[in-house]
């Protein structure tokens, strides 16, 4: 019954905050002194036509009326233009992209496989590589080892991802000619052009966020080995192996998956430099685009998709610790 | 004419394969759906002049004996290599195959699926001439040059077999007005009678100005006169749609083909492949040679790795070219290495010019912007904007290769590239210049600012104190086409004709009903004289007489000095090792992507 409520409030919660950041997105776009219906206007334009052109798109009406038309839209569909030439936007209607003359809905879902294909591989990657070397460098704390691993982890969280990206670029695709340089294959046309395409970017990815992972992990890991726990399981005889992975590295894991769950939902919203560097057609490259264009329901919809994604993450990692630990959900609090 | 973008094809609405935006740089954004990079950029056009002047004669003249019969003539013996995947590298996300839509030239993306009414072919000796497409000839004006007769050639078909009529090219133009399709080139809207307030065909209005006697014949009428109409019908909403295939949400990826390709498989975000179209007839085509057996757009491409990558020139990158400007940083490398043979750096194209606002405080004053003119250092500006390969300096309105631009001195447009320090300053000093600060807003990157600054320090040696204002692109675009005007006294900006006729350089950028409302009238000069001249050449149907009055028009209107012609910019573009016909003609100032072959 707690855990019933908890799942509530959480659910209401994350509802608001969408509805939050919709608005909010909407504000900032609409009060932008940039106008997306300049763009479809065509050349030469008329002020006529200009008029045209936002009335279609919607942008005579107030913030307010915008916003709701999109809320109502998510909820129930919608649809767009005149009559003899109407276009339907099915629910959940994210908004209606007018310079791809496509809904939103559908242009995520159609980039939504790239995104995740490079975020879940680059995910896994830096798992296992931050983890790893955390763990090795908390348990040989004070070694070269432990330096070294440090040092390339400091290095790695102050690399900018553009650079690091071109400089893979052009040494194991240019020079090295070792991988493709660019381009992204579907899973169902070739498994393994879809592997071999994605191993740079996953590198890059990986190689700079699992720095961040190394520290994380390697302070808890210090802290757990110091804790009383520990001792007492060393002084019951328990090969230290056991005790560096059964004991200390569970529990250091904790905050180390809350991490990994938001990072890796903000990453399904978007790497955006790396798959442009990559050339990858994903939701940031989308995003990059619509900036472009100033093809404000398209930014709108990526970003609400986006926070959704960041916060239902938030969520899996609450419920999951309210399984994991009572004391969480007993308190009807999360964390 | 448009305003430059960057790369071909650009971004924005990606509409455009070329895409050009009304920025310094080449293409794309605009574009957003073609290929044109995010850059823009804009056909540069110089002397198509013997083409274009051989062209709008036999298109002007009324004289049958005049018209170009289809076919005949121009047959080039010279065959094309068949065969190959050619493969077209671009920043944008989409292809945008709307011809409704699509601001592409025509001779690039939407060229190799879609014929018009009339299409562009461009010659070795770098001339650019309309030539009959779909149209048995380059069209046949009544005796008072506002009405226009085509006749449909025979034979010609849809990809599935359907003849193309002349109530498909009619459709084709009419669901151009409809607000869901807006954005594409659009200056029919302006031309065409009774298009005031007709919104497109799907809530069963026709438009009246545009009669189809016959399944062959197309007749339009126009609210005056328009010796330009020939180029007019080049453009995208100008060729053939399919009403039983018209769906406004899937024609974009899905159009029906009638030239040598049609669209095969568009992978979202990642690639567009054509294969070609069996109903094509190259015997009925002198516009398109057709060599490659399909073509490849690879989407969503950074245009420093598209650089690097056709420098490296391996494996299928041999057969491939870049759709949008080679970046500045990659310039300086191609020049220096083993892929300058394959760098192609266009004739001088688009105009690049500092905008002065004539309704701002004291720029009202013709003496104060004559000092401007004095005191810009336009060898400054060109070093910024990457020297001699960037574009050669501009003394003119037309730019060079089009009827109609003449050199001429009025005292200020020839100052040595450098300015006239001393002028400027006793023109200022005699204006009672106020000495108040001056803003110059510019697009918010890198390249433009560097321009920008090289402005400033010009007009600094004068005593004119300069603000740069830097502004997102859509900001900015709002500030210098919409509103009063009233958030900048400077601005620059570039432009390039979609037509090789001064029309396209002087009309868009100088009309005064170009003022705000979206029109590119940045200075917002007005004068009923010069509104009266331009009025005057467009209607003009005899070439001799348009050029001349062009001539007239371009010293009338510099010699109020409401902008300070600086460069005419050239784009540089890199192929593959294997591609071969890779030319850039005189105008625009983009490869001609329908003659491009490959080597076996």
């Amino acid at each position: 019954m707690t855990f019933v409520r908890f799942l509530a409030t959480r659910l209401a919660t994350l509802a608001f905050v969408l509805l939050t950041v919709s608005f909010l997105t909407y504000a900032i776009f609409v009060l932008l002194p940039a106008d997306p219906a300049q763009l479809a206007c065509g050349r030469p334009c008329t002020p006529e036509r200009l008029e045209t052109a936002r009335a279609y798109m919607g942008l005579d009406r107030s913030v307010v009326e915008q916003w709701w038309e999109f809320v109502r839209g998510v909820l129930t569909g919608r649809t767009f233009g005149s009559a003899g030439a109407t276009v339907d936007c099915p629910r959940p209607c994210l908004g209606y992209s007018f310079a791809h003359n496509t809904p939103v809905t559908e242009l995520i879902v159609g980039r939504i496989g790239v995104t995740a294909s490079l975020a879940i591989g680059a995910a896994m990657l830096w798992l296992v590589l931050g983890v790893g070397a955390g763990a090795v460098a908390a348990v040989r704390r004070g070694t070269v080892l432990d330096r070294g691993l440090m040092v390339a982890a400091i290095t790695g969280v102050s690399a900018p991802s553009y650079l690091v990206g071109l400089l893979g670029i052009l040494l194991f695709g240019f020079t090295l000619d070792m991988v493709p340089v660019s381009g992204y294959v579907p899973f169902r046309d070739s498994p393994v052009d879809w592997a071999w395409h994605l191993v740079l970017p996953w590198s890059v990815l990986a190689l700079l966020s699992a720095a961040v992972y190394t520290r994380l992990t390697r302070s808890q890991m210090l802290e757990e080995l110091g804790a009383p726990y520990v001792r007492t399981a060393r002084a019951k005889g328990i090969t230290e192996e056991r005790v560096v992975t059964r004991h200390a590295l569970r529990n250091a894991a904790i905050p180390v998956v809350t991490l990994f769950a938001l990072d890796l939902g903000a990453l399904l919203g978007g790497a955006v430099i790396t798959e442009r560097v990559f050339s990858m057609p994903g939701l940031g490259a989308l995003l990059m685009e619509a900036v472009g264009r100033t093809d404000v329901p398209l930014l709108v919809g990526v970003t609400v998709f986006t926070a959704a994604v960041v916060v239902v993450a938030n969520l899996a990692v609450d419920v999951v610790h309210g399984v994991l630990d009572p004391r969480v959900r007993r308190g009807g609090r999360a964390r | 004419m448009s305003p430059v973008t960057r790369g071909p094809e650009r971004p924005h609405l990606s509409f455009r394969t070329p895409s050009f935006r009304t920025l310094p740089y080449p293409e794309d954004k605009k574009d957003h759906m073609n290929n044109a990079p995010r850059t823009p950029h804009r056909p540069s056009g110089r002397a198509v002049a013997a083409g274009i002047a051989v062209a709008a004669m036999l298109a002007l003249s009324a004289c049958n004996a005049n018209s170009r019969p289809a076919g005949e003539a121009d047959a080039e013996p010279t065959a094309v290599q068949q065969g190959g995947t050619l493969r077209i590298l671009t920043p944008s996300d989409a292809i945008n195959w709307d011809p409704a839509t699509s601001q592409n030239l025509a001779i690039t993306t939407l060229g190799l699926v879609e014929r018009r009414l009339t299409s562009w072919k461009t010659n070795p000796d770098g001339s650019t001439e309309v030539v009959p497409d779909l149209a048995t000839d380059t069209g046949t004006p009544s005796d008072d040059g506002a009405s226009w007769t085509f006749t449909l050639k025979d034979g010609l078909a849809f990809e599935d077999g359907t003849p193309v009529t002349s109530a498909d090219v009619k459709y084709s133009v009419e669901r151009s007005f409809a607000p869901e399709l807006s954005g594409g080139l659009s200056y029919h809207k302006n031309l065409l009678k009774g298009a005031d307030g007709y919104n497109g065909p799907y809530q069963g209005d026709e438009l009246d100005s545009i009669e189809t006697p016959d399944d062959k014949t197309l007749v339009f009428h126009l609210d005056s006169a328009y010796g330009d109409w020939p180029w007019i019908v080049s453009m995208p909403a100008f060729g053939a749609v399919p009403e039983a295939k018209d769906d406004i949400r899937t024609y974009t990826t899905q159009p029906v083909a009638t030239g040598p390709y049609r669209v095969a498989e568009t992978v979202e975000g990642t690639s567009v492949t054509l294969e070609r179209n069996p109903e094509w007839d190259p015997s009925t085509d002198e516009a398109r040679t057709a060599g490659p057996d399909s073509v490849v757009f690879e989407l969503s491409q950074d245009e420093t790795v598209v650089a690097q990558r056709l420098i490296a020139d391996s494996g299928d990158d041999a057969s491939a070219f870049g759709g949008s400007f080679v970046p500045p940083a990659q310039l300086a490398q191609v020049q220096q290495g083993p892929a300058q043979d394959r760098l192609v750096t266009s004739g001088p194209g688009a105009l690049a010019y500092l905008a002065i606002n004539t309704e701002a405080e004291g720029l009202d004053d013709v003496d104060v912007r004559r000092a401007v003119s004095l005191a810009v250092d336009k060898n400054a500006y060109r070093v910024a904007a990457g020297g001699e390969i960037a574009g050669d300096f501009a003394t003119t309105l037309v730019t060079p290769g089009i009827p109609g631009r003449e050199e001429y001195s009025n005292g200020v447009n020839d100052a040595a590239p450098e300015g006239d320090v001393e002028r400027a300053e006793s023109l200022l000093e005699e204006a009672g210049w106020s000495g108040r600060q001056l803003r110059l807003v510019v697009q918010d990157d890198a390249p433009t600012l560097a321009r920008a600054q090289a402005v400033q320090q010009g007009l600094e040696r004068a005593g004119l104190k300069v603000k740069i204002v830097p502004q997102a692109d859509d900001v900015w675009t709002q500030t210098v086409t919409q509103g009063d005007g009233s958030g900048y006294d400077l601005t620059l900006s570039s432009w390039q004709p979609d037509f090789p006729s001064a029309n396209g350089n002087i009309q868009p950028l100088f009309h005064s009903s170009q003022v705000g409302g979206g029109g590119y009238n940045l200075a917002r000069y007005t004068s009923p004289e010069a509104d009266d001249l331009i009025d005057r050449a467009t209607q003009a149907t005899d070439p001799d007489a348009a050029a001349a009055l062009w001539v007239e028009a371009d010293q009338l209107v510099l010699g109020d000095a409401p902008v300070v012609p600086l460069i005419y910019t050239k784009n540089s573009f890199l192929h593959g090792s294997k591609v071969e016909n890779f030319r850039i003609p005189d105008f625009p100032a983009y490869p001609n992507y329908l003659q491009v072959s490959l080597a076996p």
